[in-house]
């Protein structure tokens, strides 16, 4: 009888410390064995020979080696899960454009000015620089790649309506969004079914694009309300009215389709447009294609950053690995596969860069969007961006998908984006 | 006579096309394994079986470590499983068998913490595996459900039944205490019923999807179900390598479930009519 | 709620100690009894009890389950009764569960009705019907949505070689609601029957033979004899399908991706928990969306109680009971 009891006490304080005991110690860890650098991105971010060569040794840390994982769905959410679970966290994430949603929980990496960044600040775009920079001054996310807009043409399409297809000709026909609906109307009438963007949203965040506000001023006030918003919210409106959208919603094949099969004839969009939209989708039209300065001006859609964690097992050799890859002469790599638009101007005289590209008729479209960089003003995101942008999107397509009232649907996005941001603490 | 032969025949009737109906998914899924997607995607679509579904297989081995997190899986529900079966069973012994202050107690305390949805701790369990440390870890899919009331109480209903008083005074005269009266009465006695809760528990865990999507966050240890439907989300659109991957991912299971399955479909019935 | 120890049957048993002694002394000598369910006991203090009341703290505070915590009282739950979209998942979750409910507990009971008529093939018949139940509903779901899918799909592939245009299943709010609802049915349907059968074996043989000399009609027999004799056993799975109905999530998720498709028709209310706390980053919220399902359930489970016939303890207890191994079925879901 002793024997057992004794068992079972035993027993007992097993469980006891199965449950208590493990967690006692609370490891805070950082995911990957101790001479890895582990990292997480999405699928095509990042120059995979570039990667390969971190994968064998971190430059300047050789005993250190870079364990990569592409994340192919919901990648925001695994990493901001895993910062909430605190255990095998990665030691450096990749942060799309909506860095400053990270903001608020900017204790959760490193001041990477504390790590040296300060001394590459003069390297990059300046108002790149800035967006991975908190309000109290911390540099919480070092620049990748950026995403200047131009317009994209097809060259075939507007021959057939007896328009020049030189790009300076083009840039000069349509300087503004107003004149660019006249030639999609021109386009239209020559090509029936030709189409400027490929849905109402496509028009929305390209002309906000151009904007140097945004939804909130520095200061916390809530501008989405404003004109400078609403001339977009009707812009978009009104290249739908004249018929102009594809309709092909965003993320449905249908937004390639219209690609493939030559509808969508002109787009004003971003750098990273090149790849995935003609290259993947309509390889055929190789060398029909040309870029040249947008419509409305300068923009930027896109582009991210990298951010290493509070966890990261080895900080400076962090900081080594990604100044490194996003050096000047290591973006102009990027630029090649998978079209990474560098945030260093010193790239854009590369002459991996300055090739000429057969996919658009050998132009170097480097000058274009290069041009369309330097001279994009910035504008504040402010952490509530995508909470405030989702219901103005959303109130879009239902206008052009079901025909919505665009002023109650504007009525309904502000209601919706008061409710959002009342919860959220930001007014 | 003539009456009762009709309505045989008539049960039969509807009892195949109720099999067909029952069965037809999975036949499908072969097919669709078995075809390429442009076949799939092609009208009117194939009916039969093809040649392809080696060359499919293969390719969701390429695409994910189907076998590491089939590894993942069959890891957390043999361990769920064999510590459920010896918490539950010991405690059923305990509840079903013993006279002991406050047991009838502790057994109403244990019944009403059924009441409880799982999703009202979903936030704040993770919350407490996240201060513990054991997020990504095969631990947040282990302990938790390390022991459960269903089993407890599926367990005591039968122990109490099964195990006659008797066997348990004449080890009590052999001097053996509590844990040799378990192990030489308790455990050959239940020994059906613990192959029911075995297979029960093994077939949850292993089907489990929404905790572990949760809590898994490495994206190099995903557990089958997790992993699965990653592959669908990534590589949608090639729908025969997604059929391959669904088709792999049954089959254990199946495969367990025809083994035990008579004697498991018997005790579930009875489970249910006991309450 | 509570099932308290008085309404419990104390169990016959004649191994308690012969002339139980002073209180102390009756405990230690129950230590290896009490290590012995201590398991259980220690488990749910960490992973149930103490997350259900931590839960309630963070449904009264503004988190994203990274920073600071922020008091905000009673918002979240203001939040929520105006929250459209939580309205919408109520909505949706109910209508799912009514769609698929209806169908499966008829079919069940018809099939159950043909099994305990066929003597031959029962257990090959018994396999065939619950083999459903046993695959993993992610897999089950991918093939679903190739057989509902709005463009290849094979129903609408049937629906256009009988000359009736095809359905978008997949996009229209009904259509959505269809398909999940069928693929619930379809997984439930051999489990219930086969409850269904165990509950038509139990009844006597004699009380048919009396039927059959006052001259019953099957049909009459069917109505009048064997389904309020299946009675309770109906409500057994009636019950289950209610709590595992509202807690329906990964057909949704797995059919439609995290947002419950078009419209959000497809979003059930865990789809809407998981969304707003794990996608969206908002513990509080999600936490609070947490109570609101737990109360529904409560609801609907006073609603069963009542259905049974009101204050009866002894039927109360027992519902508590299929309640409990409602929730057992619901989380194999």
């Amino acid at each position: 009888m002793t024997v057992t009891r004794r068992k079972f006490l035993a027993l007992g304080a097993g469980a006891a410390a199965a449950a208590t005991g493990l967690t006692g110690c609370g490891s805070r860890s950082s995911l990957g064995g101790s001479d890895q650098l582990s990292m997480w991105t999405w699928v095509g971010s990042v120059n995979d020979d570039l990667i390969a060569q971190a994968e064998k040794a971190i430059p300047g840390y050789d005993d250190m080696r870079l364990a990569m994982t592409r994340i192919g769905t919901n990648y925001k959410t695994k990493v901001l899960t895993s910062l909430a679970g605190k255990s095998l966290v990665p030691d450096i994430v990749a942060i799309n454009d909506d860095v400053a949603t990270y903001f608020p929980n900017a204790d959760q990496f490193h001041d990477l000015n504390e790590l040296g960044a300060k001394d590459r600040e003069s390297e990059f775009l300046a108002w790149k620089w800035k967006l991975g920079i908190t309000a109290d001054g911390k540099m919480m996310a070092y620049p990748m790649d950026t995403g200047p807009t131009a317009l994209f043409y097809r060259t075939d399409m507007l021959q057939k309506a007896g328009i020049d297809t030189d790009p300076a000709a083009v840039a000069e026909l349509a300087p503004t969004w107003d004149a660019y609906i006249e030639l999609g109307k021109k386009l239209k009438a020559a090509v029936p079914g030709s189409a400027i963007t490929d849905n109402i949203t496509g028009v929305y965040l390209y002309a906000l694009a151009q904007q140097s506000k945004r939804y909130m001023t520095e200061d916390g006030q809530y501008i989405g309300d404003q004109d400078h918003i609403r001339e977009q919210f009707d812009l978009a409106i009104r290249v739908v009215k004249e018929g102009l959208s594809a309709n092909a919603q965003q993320d449905t094949t249908d937004a390639d389709a219209v690609v493939t099969n030559g509808k969508l004839v002109a787009y004003n969009a971003a750098v990273w447009w090149a790849q995935l939209g003609p290259k993947n989708a309509a390889p055929k039209t190789k060398g029909l294609w040309r870029v040249t300065a947008a419509p409305g001006g300068a923009g930027n859609r896109g582009g991210s950053f990298l951010a290493i964690t509070k966890y990261c097992k080895n900080p400076e050799a962090a900081f080594a690995f990604i100044s490194w890859l996003e050096s000047a002469k290591n973006q102009a790599q990027a630029f090649l596969d998978p079209v990474l638009f560098p945030s260093t101007p010193a790239s854009y005289t590369d002459e991996r860069m300055t090739a000429p590209d057969p996919f658009f008729g050998g132009q170097r479209i480097v000058d274009v969007f290069g041009a369309s960089a330097k001279k994009y003003p910035g504008a504040y995101f402010s952490p509530y961006d995508s909470i405030i942008g989702a219901p103005i999107a959303a109130e879009l397509v239902n206008v052009e998908t079901a025909g919505k009232s665009p002023d109650l649907a504007w009525a309904d996005a502000q209601e919706q984006i008061e409710r959002e941001l009342t919860r959220a603490g930001a007014i | 006579m003539r009456a009762e032969r009709t309505r045989n025949v008539i049960s039969h009737v509807v009892l195949m096309f109720g099999v067909v109906l029952s069965i037809f998914p999975f036949y499908w899924m072969v097919v669709m394994a078995s075809n390429t997607t442009p076949d799939i995607f092609s009208y009117p679509p194939k009916l039969v079986i093809g040649p392809h579904l080696f060359e499919n297989m293969g390719k969701v081995l390429d695409n994910i470590d189907f076998f590491g997190s089939m590894m993942i899986t069959l890891v957390v529900s043999l361990a769920v499983t064999v510590l459920v079966l010896f918490f539950d069973s010991l405690a059923a012994f305990a509840f079903a068998k013993y006279e002991f202050p406050g047991r009838d107690w502790l057994f109403g305390l244990l019944l009403a913490t059924f009441m409880i949805p799982a999703q009202l701790s979903l936030v704040p369990q993770f919350v407490t595996l996240a201060e513990f440390g054991w997020i990504g870890s095969l631990k947040a899919l282990i302990i938790p459900g390390a022991a459960n009331a269903f089993g407890i109480f599926w367990m005591r209903q039968y122990a109490r039944g099964a195990i006659p008083d008797e066997l348990i005074s004449a080890a009590k005269v052999d001097g053996a205490g509590f844990f040799r009266q378990y192990l030489t009465v308790g455990i050959p006695v239940l020994r059906p019923g613990l192959a029911f809760l075995g297979i029960f528990t093994f077939i949850n865990v292993w089907n489990d999807y929404l905790w572990p999507l949760i809590v898994m966050t490495d994206p190099n240890k995903l557990p089958l179900q997790v992993a699965l439907q990653q592959l669908n989300g990534i590589y949608g659109t090639d729908y025969s390598m997604v059929m391959a991957g669904a088709l792999m991912s049954v089959i254990p299971l199946i495969g367990v479930f025809i083994i035990g399955g008579r004697h498991f479909i018997a005790d579930i019935a009875a489970g249910a009519m006991k309450f | 709620m509570a099932v308290t120890s008085k309404t419990l049957p104390t169990a016959v048993s004649t191994t308690a100690e012969p002339a139980p002694p002073k209180p102390p002394g009756r405990f230690r000598q129950a230590l290896p009894q009490y290590a012995a369910i201590s398991p259980f006991f220690i488990l749910f203090a960490i992973f149930g009890a103490f997350p259900v009341l931590f839960s309630i703290w963070i449904s009264f505070h503004s988190w994203d389950g990274i920073g600071e915590m922020k008091w905000v009282g009673l918002e979240q739950y203001s939040y929520l009764l105006a929250d459209p979209k939580f309205w919408q998942s109520i909505g949706n979750t109910l209508i799912i569960w009514v769609l698929s409910t209806v169908p499966m507990l008829l079919l069940a009971l018809v099939i159950a009705n043909a099994l305990h008529n066929a003597t031959r093939f029962r257990s090959f018949y018994r396999i065939a019907y619950f083999i459903p139940n046993v695959t993993s509903i992610v897999a089950v779901t991918m093939v679903f949505g190739s057989i509902f899918s709005n463009n290849f799909g094979l129903l609408n592939a049937f629906l256009q070689s009988i000359g009736v245009t095809k359905i978008e299943w997949l996009t229209q709010p009904w259509g959505i609601k269809i398909a999940i609802a069928t693929i619930v049915t379809w997984r439930w349907v051999g489990y219930n029957a086969i409850i269904f059968l165990a509950g038509l074996q139990a009844i006597s043989n004699d009380v048919y033979e009396a039927a059959k000399v006052d001259g019953a009609s099957p049909r009459q027999t069917f109505w009048r004899i064997t389904v309020p004799l299946l009675r309770p056993v109906i409500l057994f799975t009636a019950v289950t399908s209610t709590i595992g109905g509202l807690q329906i999530f990964t057909e949704s998720q797995v059919l439609l991706g995290d947002t419950g498709g078009p419209g959000g028709s497809g979003m059930t209310i865990v789809s809407y928990l998981y969304e707003s706390a794990f996608l969206d980053n908002q513990f509080g919220y999600g936490a609070a969306i947490g109570w609101a399902l737990f109360i529904l359930i409560v609801l609907f489970s006073i609603v069963n109680w009542r259905l049974i016939g009101g204050g009866d303890e002894r039927t109360a207890r027992r519902t508590a009971r299929r309640v409990a191994t409602g929730k057992e079925n619901a989380d194999a879901r």
